[in-house]
């Protein structure tokens, strides 16, 4: 408790909102119509880790596996109403399964755990374009892109820039962006796919989602966190975008220790979250919505409010 | 204690009014939960990968040869390292179709040894867990000298198809097919993507043309290893002073 408290002093100081940690928060602080609830599951960079890690002495062992992390998700689902499952990228790649089944297994055990929606990370290429686009046959959730043109490839039908998602009372826009493939992957592996400026079409999906009432807007990101030179990076993308409530990122395997927040364009908050790599964690972010105004219900701008203590 | 808690819940609410008057507020609390299996796990999901699992571990316990002695790596040269880069050069010129003046294997991707006995598939993805691929390259004469040095400067690689000496950290007295490296002429280097991309340091490589058939380095050790048991051969290899100290 001490040390949430002294975090989220910290952390006051850094956006300008105070902060508490989240125990003294009643739930009964709104009234009901004036209030909503939104769950946001997340991983990033699972790279076919299908199994817990073995029980090799190291210390990820006994961690992950879409088993445990399926058990926990349903958890999750029968004890709140709206929940939105999210993935980052990087699907792919890094166990002998990849390697035999080409991912396979890795979009069939995101469908039975009933995924929402994933962007697409460079490993994804992996076996090739043609590959990823047969292997989400088995995906009953959209991979979203908004800044690969993919015409003329094996993914031109296979992919959505944005999916609009109704939870409860709240509307929200959940869109993908990706890294530059030139020099990360081999040329033959993503064909003729060709990368667009992500900042700039992020803004531009953005917008289209603003413009569409979306209440929250929602960024899947691969391009990682940040980087010590100026490469784009979810840091850069939160700084200058306009509509982005949260970036759920991934490619840089960082552990963060809270959600980064960000002060946007508009003057409003961006959170950055990213959950390390293999599924050895799950994020889970609770939003809570007030009502704002009369015409318009719900706008995320966010105090993140610390820790959530369960268990 | 209990006045710093008041003092919180004073101002939580005071900042929940100046929220709702704002009227623009998303409160977000968050949870990273470690993923463990202590508990009950998700049957449906432990089903659906059990035929995969099965198999993978089918796969990796399989049985592709045996090695004599165990192979290890050493610098500048060692029985391990002949046995990879004897392995790339002969399947690259099976794969590609064509003659490969030389093959080199980048020391620090070897993760693991072949040790006496049986060897797995298992063991060949723990000796090559990076999904390197094989590609060849062009590459003058002057540039293999550049890249020999480099080389050279990290105390010898494992290579085949060419002989030298280090001295000062330099490569001299190359051989390439037993004759004198000559600058002017074109060679024809398998090395990984790692390597050819200009990995490890090797910037003289990056941008000169590769040619590349999505060839795994390990996918082509357990051919390599696959075509000696069938002919009976065991994995072996020796030293045979293709990379020597002058000093």
């Amino acid at each position: 408790m001490q040390i949430d408290r002294r975090k989220f002093v910290k952390q006051t100081a850094m956006t300008g909102a105070a902060l508490i940690a989240s125990t003294v928060v009643p739930d009964n602080l709104f009234a009901e119509s004036e209030f909503e609830r939104l769950t946001i599951l997340h991983t990033n960079d699972v790279h076919s880790r299908l199994e817990p890690f073995p029980m090799d002495g190291s210390k990820n062992a006994g961690l992950g596996g879409v088993a445990a992390r399926a058990e926990l998700i349903n958890k999750i689902r029968r004890e709140t109403e709206n929940v939105l499952l999210l993935d980052a990228g990087d699907i792919f790649q890094g166990t002998p399964y990849f390697n035999l089944y080409k991912g396979e297994p890795e979009i069939k055990a995101m469908s039975m755990m009933q995924y929402d929606a994933a962007t697409m990370g460079n490993h994804d290429f992996d076996a090739g374009i043609e590959n990823f686009a047969t292997q989400i046959k088995h995906a009953n959730f959209p991979i979203l892109i908004c800044n690969y043109n993919f015409t003329n490839t094996a993914m031109e039908y296979k992919f959505s820039p944005y999916k609009i998602y109704q939870k409860g009372k709240i509307k929200i826009g959940v869109f993908g962006v990706g890294i530059e493939l030139k020099g990360l992957v081999a040329e033959n592996l993503f064909d003729k796919t060709i990368y667009e400026e992500p900042i700039e079409k992020a803004n531009q999906t953005a917008d289209h989602l603003k413009k569409n009432n979306c209440d929250m807007i929602i960024c899947l990101s691969h391009l990682g966190d940040k980087y010590q030179d100026n490469k784009v990076s979810d840091e850069i993308l939160a700084k200058q975008c306009y509509d982005i409530d949260l970036i759920i990122g991934g490619h840089t395997h960082r552990f963060f220790d809270a959600p980064k927040v960000y002060r946007n364009r508009k003057g409003g908050d961006t959170v950055v979250n990213q959950v390390g790599w293999g599924g050895i964690q799950l994020g889970r972010l609770d939003y809570s919505f007030a009502r704002t105004g009369k015409k318009k219900f719900f706008e995320a701008h966010s105090f993140v409010i610390g820790k959530k203590i369960r268990e | 204690m209990l006045r710093k808690y008041f003092t919180y819940l004073l101002l939580f609410f005071a900042l929940m009014i100046v929220a709702v008057a704002k009227a623009q507020t998303a409160i977000v609390e968050f949870t990273d939960y470690k993923v463990e299996n202590k508990l009950k796990v998700d049957t449906t999901l432990l089903n659906l990968i059990k035929p995969y699992a099965d198999s993978v571990n089918k796969t990796m316990n399989r049985v592709i040869g045996f090695s004599l002695n165990g192979l290890t790596k050493r610098q500048p040269e060692s029985v391990l390292g002949n046995f990879m880069s004897d392995c790339m050069k002969t399947m690259a010129e099976k794969k590609f179709g064509r003659k490969v003046d030389i093959a080199f294997v980048n020391y620090g991707g070897i993760r693991y040894y072949i040790p006496k006995g049986e060897i797995t598939v298992g063991k060949i993805f723990e000796l090559m867990p990076f999904d390197n691929l094989i590609v060849l390259q062009e590459l003058s004469g002057k540039i293999v000298q550049q890249f020999l040095d480099k080389m050279a400067e990290r105390d010898g690689w494992p290579v085949s198809g060419l002989r030298m000496a280090i001295k000062n950290k330099k490569a001299i007295n190359v051989f390439i097919d037993d004759k004198p490296l000559d600058e002017n002429v074109t060679y024809i280097v398998a090395n990984t993507d790692y390597i050819a991309n200009g990995g490890d340091d090797c910037g003289m490589l990056r941008g000169i043309e590769q040619i590349n058939k999505g060839y795994l380095f390990r996918e082509a050790l357990m051919e390599y290893i696959m075509l000696l048991s069938k002919q009976g051969k065991s994995i072996d290899s020796k030293t045979d002073n293709r990379i020597v100290y002058a000093n």
